[in-house]
């Protein structure tokens, strides 16, 4: 009788060589971290953390650096790209799943998510040479007249509009995120038991009712996901900012004026970098930027993993 | 009841008012859409000619020429990407479905290129840059980890397509029915392997190493692949999960190895989900800049040489784009158009398929 052996030569070859496939992928997150550290070891020794975010000043000449005006645009695009997303995003993922008739949903669905397909270039580029104009000659001046002439809220919209801002930044983000929460959204939503939402009409609620008391609180868990995937997305885009933000390390209170982001600074200037000190603030730039993200992401991920365990139960 | 009444229309009326404004929120996303389509292809259609795709460009400011760098270049970044990261990302993906299937070890590793495909991809650029572009004239220990790299890849492919030729056509032909013949014909072939990777090893490292000065080929192509690494994981993964567990154990019963079952049963069952997620990683890393900054950088000249900066599309769109010349627009919206519809179409085939295979 022949001996079968237990694991084949084969099986053994081939499963070392897939798991050091998979163990490069850990690798390769780890570093990441460890070589923006190195690289930006000098940086952090000379201006320290909390200096460093506070600092607003970023002088290549005097070799001075600090990370406020680009951590301020960073998150000023975020907060606002949210603001403008969120609500267009839920009212498409509540149009996918419930409104919308039958024949629409899989086009109108496919349609959204071709927006997330779109380079980010080409955002980039479409914000520059179409929407800043738009911008600039049409919606800035007529959101100064309006909302502009309010007393404290006023002091966001002053100055001259150029469309090369942190307003139009916004604008072209949010649009980027929006497929990011509807997709997110819509399955969430699918997700609502069908007897739940008959047990609701049966009480007499409109259709809305349903939407609102029934299908959005189940499905909580995942639009935040969804929402907090966005933000980590918006964090990290690069392209389609680099071309409408322009790239101004100062902090000024109106949306109206040119910003720049952690991610901009990064495209612009880091071929540029003539000493070690410029580039190692830029590469604590992008650790700063990896760390934040990394963050984000894994809360995002959390949200959508106890969502996810929290509709098969 | 007329109470009753009223309050049951002022519901239906609000009900009616929201459900409105949400179908307005999907027709602003077609209207972007649309827009942003529109204008691509507005602008584009008019600098689409030949010479785009066959003439190099002309000096600044003076009108002609193309972007015969740019679209060379760009297929050469994204053809090794896909190489490097395609064969990673697919055994990563096999190890994590199969031989840790359900362990913590495969859902740190899942988790964690869930976040990896969201990560900043501009720090990945500046990553890249810290290990193959900035090492000048010090021993490039991340060039040569490259080149090992690759030259192990170029030698599993190699070694599968060798398999492959002598299964398929010299068996067939000779007709070898010894066991212990087809025993030393694979070892002859494993060894051919290994000798072919350190061959490559050996020859490609000083016509590598020595000759990257700063931004070049390699490195961009580096930077695509980590992003395309978890991509194409997740997808292979998700797609192994869908092969039903009965397959397996029905190869099992047989006496497969579990190898033999990867490679014959369960490969071949989710051959068109696993191909069609590797076509759309390669649409999304097409698309990229960011990484490819300050890794191949760019350069205004034809080259297919990896070992220098070179051209890639999308780069050259930046750099067009906020250039002062009205020449340089027009071809980077042409170059956008090309880019932005080759993408579109690439995604919308590619869920067809998805959908086709796996929904219908």
């Amino acid at each position: 009788m022949k001996k079968i052996r237990r694991l084949p030569l084969s099986d053994i070859f081939f499963g070392i060589i897939s798991f050091s496939a998979s163990f490069l992928v850990l690798t390769l997150i780890f570093s990441t971290i460890f070589v923006l550290y190195d690289e930006s070891s000098l940086a952090i020794h000379r201006f320290g953390i909390i200096n460093f975010i506070l600092t607003e000043d970023w002088n290549p000449v005097k070799e001075i650096f600090g990370a406020a005006a680009p951590l301020y645009g960073t998150l000023v695009t975020t907060v606002l790209s949210l603001l403008f997303a969120i609500p267009v995003a839920l009212g498409i993922a509540i149009f996918l799943s419930e409104v919308s008739p039958h024949l629409l949903k899989t086009p109108v669905g496919i349609a959204i998510e071709m927006l997330a397909a779109i380079p980010s270039i080409i955002y980039g580029m479409w914000g520059l040479f179409t929407l800043a104009p738009i911008m600039a000659d049409y919606i800035e001046p007529a959101l100064q007249n309006t909302l502009g002439q309010i007393p404290i809220i006023g002091k966001l919209f002053e100055g001259t509009p150029q469309g090369i801002d942190l307003f139009t930044a916004s604008v072209v983000l949010s649009i980027m995120i929006i497929p990011f929460i509807a997709s997110i959204a819509r399955d969430s939503l699918n997700l609502t038991p069908n007897l739940m939402k008959e047990s609701a009409y049966a009480l007499g609620a409109t259709k809305w009712d349903v939407v609102k008391d029934v299908m959005i609180p189940y499905a909580k868990l995942g639009i935040y996901g969804g929402i907090v995937l966005a933000l980590g997305r918006a964090l990290g885009e690069t392209m389609a900012v680099a071309f409408v933000l322009g790239n101004r390390h100062e902090i000024s209170a109106s949306l109206f004026d040119a910003a720049a982001t952690i991610t901009v600074t990064l495209a612009n200037e880091f071929t540029e970098a003539d000493s070690d000190v410029y580039l190692s603030s830029l590469f604590y730039l992008a650790l700063i930027l990896f760390v934040m993200s990394f963050i984000i992401l894994a809360v995002a991920k959390f949200f959508l993993l106890r969502a996810e365990r929290g509709y098969s139960r | 009841m007329i109470y009753e009444e009223s309050y049951v229309k002022k519901r239906k009326i609000k009900s009616f008012i929201a459900l409105s404004l949400s179908t307005l929120a999907a027709f602003l996303g077609l209207f972007w859409l649309g827009f942003i389509l529109f204008d691509v292809l507005r602008h584009g259609i008019s600098g689409l000619n030949l010479e785009l795709f066959t003439e190099d460009p002309a000096p600044p400011g003076i009108p002609g020429g193309g972007l015969r760098h740019a679209f060379v270049g760009q297929l050469e970044i994204v053809f090794f990407a896909t190489i490097i990261g395609v064969p990673v990302g697919m055994l990563a993906g096999i190890f994590i479905a199969e031989y840790a299937r359900g362990t913590k070890f495969a859902k740190t590793i899942s988790i964690l290129s869930d976040i990896m495909v969201s990560v900043p991809s501009i720090v990945v650029g500046t990553f890249i840059y810290a290990i193959l572009v900035k090492p000048i004239g010090q021993i490039n220990y991340g060039g040569i980890l490259a080149v090992a790299f690759l030259s192990a890849i170029s030698a599993f492919i190699f070694g599968a397509v060798l398999n492959l030729f002598v299964s398929k056509i010299l068996l067939k032909i000779i007709k070898i029915t010894s066991e212990s013949a087809v025993k030393i014909l694979n070892l002859v072939i494993t060894l051919t392997t290994v000798l072919f990777g350190i061959f490559l090893f050996i020859y490609l490292m000083p016509k590598l190493v020595d000759r990257i000065q700063g931004f070049n080929g390699w490195a961009g192509a580096t930077a695509l692949a980590f992003i395309m690494i978890p991509v194409v994981l997740r997808t292979t993964e998700d797609m192994l999960s869908l092969v039903p567990w009965s397959l397996r154990e029905a190869a099992f019963a047989l006496g497969a190895s579990y190898y033999n079952v990867i490679k014959d049963v369960v490969i071949r069952a989710s051959m068109t989900g696993i191909l069609t997620g590797v076509i759309l990683s390669i649409s999304r890393v097409a698309g990229e800049t960011a990484p490819l900054l300050f890794t191949s950088f760019n350069n205004s000249f034809f080259t297919m040489n990896m070992n220098e900066p070179i051209a890639s599309l999308t780069v050259t769109i930046f750099v067009y784009a906020t250039g002062p010349y009205e020449d340089w627009h027009t071809q980077a919206w042409a170059a956008s158009f090309v880019i932005t519809f080759f993408i579109l179409l690439v995604t919308i085939v590619a869920r067809a398929i998805i959908h086709w295979r796996y929904k219908g």
